[in-house]
């Protein structure tokens, strides 16, 4: 039996929030990379951060990485915007060192996996 | 229509003309700046309820088709919802046409731009309603302008019209996460630094993402992901206090109106 419903194809158009092709989005991302790596120093000197440089350019190359899967160039876009805001308020000092331990999440205890450890923490 | 809603309200504007230096009755908002006035001794006020004047929202519809029909490309819709304000949906290209229309048209004159309010209505395809509240002073008429986008929809920002629109674009932008093209300083400005989210959407939880608390360890603030575990609940939204006792509704039972005790006999 055929379905009575009409598979609607075709191209929707939608209104570019930043970047027109994928090109261009790319280059948005790696030229915000690029800053935030070139920012790492000074955001560790001075926040006084407890961090290595090495460990902050990790960090940002982690945070990246996180949304390598996004093909949307306009999901791109607009992550580029938050990131581009956020870069603006830690060069500018807006944030505290909290604001930037933020991305570390050094007191987060991971969850428990296995039973045992469940047990323990009293989940099970 | 005009000449007949003119001739109703001469003796009106006559007296008013005295008062307020030949203030043009055919304009808008002298109508309704003295709305109380054309109600009188028609029916006893409650002043609880708001009256409508049917004049006054005959005058806001005529204004209304009377935009409409000057930007038929933008103007979706123009309807006067309930109070004596005109409301206006437009298109999303056509804010800053619309609103610098309404602000230097010599009949509207909405030079002050009271407030920018944004809605989250996440059953429908463009889930955000922008509604930008317009004060006229000199008509003393308000009008809200709406306009619709989505996460991700880019609108134009309305500050090469109204000054006032920068912070509260920034507070849209903010709560809602609705993108502002061409804003000249477009930032958060209630939440906190390094918050993620944004806390007007209906699908942000009550409780947030993270909870927030100083660590003596560390000696800062740290931010934590919220973990709030609670037994399942059945609510009952229902008041317990009867509202309607004449539509008694018991548990499991169909709806139905309760006779109200026999007097004869």
């Amino acid at each position: 039996m055929a379905s009575p419903r009409i598979v609607q194809q075709g191209i929707k158009q939608v209104k570019p929030l930043m970047s027109v092709d994928r090109t261009e989005a790319r280059r948005r991302v790696l030229n915000l990379y690029k800053a935030w790596y070139r920012q790492i120093p000074y955001v560790v000197k001075d926040f006084y951060l407890p961090i290595t440089v090495k460990m902050g350019r990790d960090k940002v190359r982690e945070l990246f990485l996180k949304n390598k899967h996004v093909t949307d160039i306009r999901i791109i876009d607009m992550l580029v915007i938050k990131g581009q805001m956020d870069l603006v308020e830690t060069a500018n000092i807006w944030k505290q060192r909290n604001h930037v331990m933020m991305f570390f999440k050094d007191t987060v205890n991971p969850k428990p996996k296995d039973f045992l450890s469940k047990f323990y923490e009293g989940q099970e | 229509m005009a000449s007949r809603l003119s001739r109703f309200i001469r003796p009106i504007a006559s007296t008013l003309n005295h008062k307020y230096g030949g203030a043009s009755s055919r304009t808008l908002g002298c109508i309704q700046r003295f709305a109380s006035f054309g109600v009188e001794g028609e029916t006893p006020k409650k002043p609880t309820v708001a009256s409508h004047n049917p004049l006054v929202r005959q005058r806001l519809r005529d204004f209304g088709a009377y935009i409409a029909e000057c930007m038929p490309k933008y103007v979706q819709q123009v309807n006067v919802p309930y109070h004596d304000e005109l409301e206006v949906c437009i298109h999303p290209d056509g804010i800053i046409p619309v609103l610098s229309f309404l602000k230097d048209h010599t009949n509207a004159q909405f030079l002050s731009l009271s407030d920018i309010a944004g809605v989250d209505k996440p059953m429908l395809e463009n889930r955000f309603e922008i509604a930008y509240i317009l004060l006229s002073l000199q008509f003393n008429s308000r009008i809200i302008v709406k306009t619709y986008t989505d996460e991700l929809t880019p609108i134009d920002s309305a500050c090469s019209v109204f000054q006032a629109a920068n912070w509260y674009e920034r507070e849209v932008w903010d709560m809602y996460g609705v993108f502002f093209a061409n804003h000249p300083d477009l930032r958060r400005i209630l939440t906190d630094y390094g918050f993620e989210g944004h806390p007007f959407r209906k699908d942000f939880p009550l409780s947030g993402y993270v909870e927030v608390r100083y660590d003596d360890e560390v000696k800062r603030v740290v931010v934590e992901p919220i973990e709030l575990t609670q037994e399942f609940r059945k609510f009952e939204a229902n008041t317990p206090w009867e509202t309607f006792p004449q539509f008694r509704q018991i548990e499991g039972d169909v709806q139905k109106p309760m006779n109200p005790p026999e007097e004869k006999k």
